[in-house]
């Protein structure tokens, strides 16, 4: 569940009337939108891609209910998985990301160009549940990240229809007329990946791509055991960035869109931030891919601790045994180091018997 | 036989030496682990062969001031020390224990400190023993009652009975030498009151060494949370028998498969299976007491909670002892080769079950039952060779006496 920020900058920089009123809502929530768009056991790696973003987000403060989960295919009760119930992402089988706690929205042939649209501009029928909608307001951060085959302004959908970069520029300006979002991020592991965006004009949005036109993507490494490639080198690297911080690290995305190497990657990670208006060392990373965190000034913590001790002394002060014990224990809370302490004690046990023994002898 | 024991002593040092060499090239802490805890299991040789030693004594004595020397004629080549301080050097389960890294034989070792120091007297010794026991696993704190019994009577001596008998006898025999019988009457008097000072000595000790140990405990666990707290998770985790991991014990299985409901009953009624044999055990063996310690021991570790073969090889090593008790023991080799056949098949069936996954539970824990059966047949047999062998020396004390006043 979300926790409410109180900590908003305004930018007092002259923009549209959009971007104006953009820029003074607050930042209220995150969602992630995750689409995994192809099919067929070879293409295991793309449903990898998406599971481990999506354990990710989750690990960082995502919860189920703001994430829309879209999955062409099943690959961890597919046939020909030597691993039932198991998707994995590396081939030393350490995570399994299928674990007890995945929540798909969008399975198998849901997962068309048509449903993409209609959730991202929120136009669906009566009768689709809240769990497939993707409820987002004007303050919401929501993060895109689409998987697949793709190539020069196009990412193909379960290997029979396109979704076409000027479509997605048209979603995503009908989302900023709708005000469905503060700010944006997408991100694209496919070939040619940053020419999906070319066609964007909404502020506020942010866009990442794992190679740029005319470059190929290339998954990281085959696993032998069950087969196929696991992961991407995009998402691969994406993910060791991620595994480093938990839900209280500030790691700006400038420090995420850096860390990708085009000779490891084999490819060139392109950013586009010509529409987004703020500086991407100030953004943290969990703006994104985690909650929201409230502050709490927390009070030192000695006079925590003193009080109750305090408090027990002035009753007690009659006994000897409990004013003996409690000179005793605060004696021992003062010790700095107990572990070497303890260490002597217990090395002096063994003269002490040797003399005990000798005395009664 | 001591030619024999010292070089059974040199050949394991200088397996030591070559162990130390070899490991050095390995990891360091295995090897410093390694190192410690056969240190720990030649302590546990030199005490077995002390106590022994002593045990030996003590039944010389008791046989002499009963007259019935005879019986010493086959015992002269053996020393029940040094047989058992071998037995348990040779034990593959104590060596298993050692390779294995468990802590069993620092265990060992304190509880054999406590029956050496009780069995001579040394009365700080067998209260520093029993404290360190009882606090490492908690199920040595039984061994308080024949710690008591060795510090108020003496070591083992064939049933109190047959003194008094010796002295109403002379008593009998003897008027005109009043003096004589009355000193006569007076020592075996002596011989069966029980002294209550060292007893007084050790629960004195015993209140020092515990009262260290808990200080030092606390000092150590303050960081981390309260004392309550480090008792809970450990005795209170041997008593509600929480993880139910299989280990050749007998408990896991049934515990797997109870209901909660009945889950708290049953773990009274399991921890009682060793509670309730003590008293019985502990009137009928008065005048044995350590040979009540190791009927305890073998109790405790066939029922305990989480057994593992470093507490089997504690108390086989103790059988060593009282060898000249029980040489007529029935069913020997059937519970050697038992033991053999189950120390076989056990690890066979563990990796079949889990490793393999072509069997079950079932396999596994038939051979722990059979370990357990194997086990009660070995206490019995043992306690009922010991009765016999009392009996033995009252038949034979009397037929002296008869011989000797007709």
């Amino acid at each position: 569940m979300s926790i409410f920020l109180l900590l908003f900058i305004d930018n007092a920089t002259a923009y549209s009337s959009h971007s104006s009123s953009a820029d003074t809502t607050k930042h209220t929530n995150n969602w992630a939108v995750l689409v995994c768009t192809s099919r067929f056991w070879f293409n295991y790696r793309h449903m990898a891609n998406t599971l481990s973003l999506y354990r990710t987000v989750k690990r960082l403060g995502i919860p189920d209910e703001r994430i829309i989960l879209m999955l062409a295919d099943d690959m961890a009760c597919n046939a020909r998985n030597k691993y039932p119930a198991q998707v994995f992402n590396n081939e030393n089988h350490r995570l399994n990301l299928y674990g007890d706690n995945v929540e798909v929205d969008y399975r198998g042939y849901e997962v068309t160009v048509e449903n993409f649209l209609r959730v991202l501009t929120g136009r669906h029928e009566t009768a689709v549940p809240r769990s497939k909608r993707l409820l987002s307001d004007e303050g919401s951060h929501i993060l895109l990240y689409m998987t697949g085959h793709g190539g020069d302004e196009f990412l193909k959908f379960q290997d029979s229809e396109e979704l076409q970069s000027h479509d997605l520029a048209d979603a995503v300006k009908q989302m900023k007329e709708k005000r469905r979002f503060k700010e944006l991020l997408i991100m694209v592991d496919t070939c040619q990946a940053a020419t999906l965006f070319n066609q964007l004009h909404s502020p506020g949005v942010l866009a990442i791509g794992s190679s740029m036109k005319g470059e190929n993507s290339y998954s990281h490494h085959l696993d032998s055991d069950v087969g196929v490639s696991v992961v991407d080198r995009f998402t691969f690297y994406t993910l060791a960035f991620f595994e480093r911080l938990n839900m209280y690290a500030n790691a700006s995305l400038s420090s995420l869109f850096t860390s990708y190497d085009p000779k490891t990657m084999m490819s060139t990670a392109y950013y586009r931030t010509d529409l987004y208006h703020r500086r991407l060392d100030e953004v943290p990373v969990t703006n994104f891919f985690g909650s929201l965190k409230m502050m709490i000034e927390r009070t030192l913590i000695d006079s925590d601790v003193q009080d109750p001790t305090s408090h027990i002394k002035t009753k007690d002060q009659n006994c000897p045994f409990t004013r003996t014990m409690n000179t005793f224990f605060e004696k021992v809370e003062r010790i700095e180091h107990p572990d070497s302490l303890v260490n002597y004690g217990l090395i002096l046990m063994l003269p002490l018997l040797m003399v005990s023994v000798w005395l009664s002898s | 036989m001591l030619d024999r024991c010292t070089m059974d002593l040199h050949c394991y040092s200088h397996f030591l030496v070559h162990s130390l060499l070899k490991e050095l090239k390995g990891n360091l802490i295995i090897f410093f682990a390694v190192w410690f805890l056969s240190l720990q299991i030649l302590l546990v040789l030199l005490l077995i062969r002390a106590t022994g030693h002593t045990l030996q004594m003590a039944y010389r004595q008791s046989l002499n001031s009963l007259d019935i020397v005879d019986l010493l004629k086959s015992s002269d080549s053996l020393s029940s020390g040094d047989v058992a301080a071998l037995v348990y050097l040779w034990n593959p389960f104590t060596i298993a224990a050692c390779v294995g890294l468990s802590t069993s034989p620092v265990e060992n070792l304190v509880v054999i400190l406590a029956l050496h120091g009780a069995c001579k007297g040394l009365v700080p010794l067998a209260a520093f023993g029993w404290v360190m026991a009882t606090h490492l696993s908690l199920y040595p704190a039984i061994l308080i009652i024949p710690v008591i019994l060795l510090l108020g009577y003496g070591p083992d001596t064939p049933p109190r009975k047959l003194f008094l008998q010796k002295g109403y006898g002379k008593n009998g025999d003897n008027h005109s030498s009043d003096n004589c019988g009355q000193q006569e009457t007076n020592h075996s008097k002596a011989e069966v009151t029980f002294s209550w000072r060292p007893v007084i000595h050790f629960l004195f000790w015993s209140s020092l060494w515990s009262t260290y140990v808990l200080v030092l405990c606390s000092i150590s666990v303050k960081p981390h949370g309260s004392l309550w707290e480090m008792f809970q998770r450990t005795y209170g985790f041997i008593l509600t028998v929480e993880d139910m991991s299989p280990n050749i014990g007998v408990l896991w299985y049934f515990f797997a498969e109870v209901f909660d409901f009945f889950r708290s009953f049953f773990m009274i009624v399991f921890h009682l299976n060793i509670l309730f044999m003590i008293l019985p055990l502990a009137i009928r063996l008065k005048h044995r007491p350590c040979f009540l310690a190791f009927i305890y021991i073998a109790i405790s570790s066939m029922l305990k909670s989480y057994p593992s073969v470093g507490d089997s090889a504690l108390y086989l090593g103790l059988l060593g002892l009282f060898l000249d008790e029980l040489a007529d023991m029935q069913f020997s080799f059937f519970l050697l080769c038992g033991y053999i056949g189950v120390s076989l098949l056990s690890p066979v069936m563990h990796n079949l079950w889990i490793w393999r996954g072509t069997g079950n539970a079932n396999f596994y824990y038939a051979t722990g039952m059979a370990y357990a059966c194997l086990q009660i047949i070995l206490v019995v047999e043992s306690v009922s060779a010991v009765l016999n062998h009392d009996r033995k020396l009252r038949k034979l004390s009397v037929t002296k006496l008869r011989d000797g006043n007709s």
